[in-house]
């Protein structure tokens, strides 16, 4: 087989660059299929260059100020979708909130990326191991889509259709994610495994962990790179809830998050390593919560 | 459909007309003269293509040049003033950091701008931030000891907090 190497991009019809997110999504309404929206563009170039794709207009979001900024509003964190990685890895917000979604954005690809790349265009992308979608699931995070005649929130969860897929039409755009702010006596963690460190995951594990009053304990646990989607383990979460937390509940939970994913072999990984990885990565995880609140109960 | 663009390279401004779908490194080189920033992967992997914008490095094989209107962009070209090298360049060149030279005008590019932000990094800072940038020559050791030595000529022997 040949590989047909190419430096330059397809050529393009027209370049857009609206300044709110009313033009944009008017241009997409206008373009469709044929369009594509520029955040980053460390996805979307590298598609384009591979000639995976070739929009024949690209729709430039930089300039539109409303989709800027990572900021409390209304009681949850909103990070808009021209917010880039590097602003969510410096933002004082999420590394005292959210911590686990520090850990996971300042650990990405390179600084050069995180400077260009952004939270949004991550979700966008849909891959089942980019970084941000275990942190953010586990978070429950909302996804604001607009096209021309609405707007409308989807729950992170209902987002990812398969690999590179997501519920977004065409028509539509992401304005901005919303978190909701963790509730007290919360401990959360996010874990990695990677070839070398600038590489996308073979598999990654979120966990939250909330104490209640009676001492018993309520998990969310999320798992990339180990289905066609990121997913929630909530056969694992089932089994953990209202349960004390100790390591022979964390043990058993971790079983049955490896059990509830269908990963596959690639290039970075075989099947059977992957499960493995998920099982001991969801037992870390959750132990890491423990030791947390071990250290002092009302983190967060 | 070309687009009309200004961008601020090396201090200098650039009226330019650009073909929508060209990237800013092949407008650096191939418009601008400016080919000591290098195409090397063209997946945002090896830092071989790094510029800065605004001071922050970015890979510029990944970026329309019609998105950065109105930018300011550093290249490696612009780093030395009035002749005299910058204190990166000088230190690449005293501790033998540059073998073939193709990942050097990235890496002292992304060494800048670490130097800039955070002016004594430790030796794991200084691996952790330059970890886009990909030296095939495999001449690692060299490379971050000579950010060190550059992080001592900037500061002028003072340490930092």
């Amino acid at each position: 087989m040949s590989v047909v190497f190419h430096h330059t991009l397809p050529p393009l019809k027209k370049y857009l660059k609206p300044n709110t997110i009313e033009e944009a999504v008017s241009l997409l309404s206008q373009y469709g299929k044929d369009a594509k929206i520029l955040a980053g563009g460390t996805d979307l170039l590298v598609l384009m260059r591979s000639r995976k794709i070739k929009p024949k207009y690209i729709i430039d979001i930089n300039s539109v100020q409303e989709a800027n900024g990572i900021n409390f509003e209304n009681g949850s964190l909103k990070i808009g979708a021209v917010s880039k990685l590097r602003d969510a890895e410096l933002s004082e917000a999420i590394r005292q909130e959210y911590h686990l979604l520090h850990d996971a954005v300042s650990q990405m690809a390179s600084v050069q990326i995180r400077n260009m790349g952004t939270v949004v265009g991550n979700i966008c992308r849909a891959s089942p191991s980019a970084d941000t979608l275990t942190p953010l699931l586990v978070l429950e995070a909302s996804i604001e889509i607009a096209s021309r005649l609405e707007k409308k929130t989807a729950a992170i969860e209902s987002f990812f259709t398969g690999p590179g897929e997501t519920i977004l039409k065409p028509s539509e755009m992401v304005t901005c994610i919303r978190i909701p702010r963790l509730p007290k006596n919360t401990a959360s963690s996010f874990l990695r495994i990677t070839r070398v460190a600038a590489d996308l995951a073979k598999v990654s594990v979120a966990t939250i962990v909330t104490k209640q009053s009676n001492n018993s304990f309520k998990a969310r646990i999320a798992l990339g790179g180990v289905a066609p989607t990121a997913i929630r383990a909530k056969q694992a979460e089932s089994f953990l809830n209202d349960k004390p937390l100790n390591s022979s509940v964390i043990e058993e939970a971790a079983k049955l998050a490896a059990q509830e994913c269908q990963p596959i072999t690639d290039v970075r990984s075989t099947k059977e390593y992957r499960r493995h990885i998920c099982q001991m990565l969801v037992s870390k995880s959750l132990s890491e919560c423990l030791k947390r609140f071990e250290r002092n109960g009302d983190e967060q | 459909m070309k687009q009309s663009i200004k961008l601020y390279v090396n201090n200098e401004a650039r009226e330019l007309k650009v073909d929508s779908n060209r990237t800013l490194l092949e407008v650096l080189r191939d418009d601008l003269g400016l080919t000591g920033t290098k195409y090397g992967c063209g997946d945002g992997e090896c830092g071989a293509c790094t510029v800065l914008v605004e001071g922050k490095p970015i890979c510029s094989c990944l970026a329309l040049a019609a998105s950065f209107d109105g930018k300011k962009i550093t290249t490696i070209e612009g780093l030395a003033t009035n002749g005299n090298l910058h204190p990166v360049q000088q230190s690449f060149i005293d501790n033998g950091a540059i073998e073939c030279g193709y990942c050097t005008p990235g890496m002292i590019l992304t060494a800048k701008a670490l130097l800039d932000e955070n002016p004594n990094p430790s030796e794991s800072e200084i691996r952790e931030y330059l970890r886009g940038n990909l030296c095939r020559c495999t001449g690692y050791v060299k490379i971050v000891e000579a950010v060190m030595d550059a992080a001592r000529r900037i500061n002028g022997g003072k340490k930092h907090g």
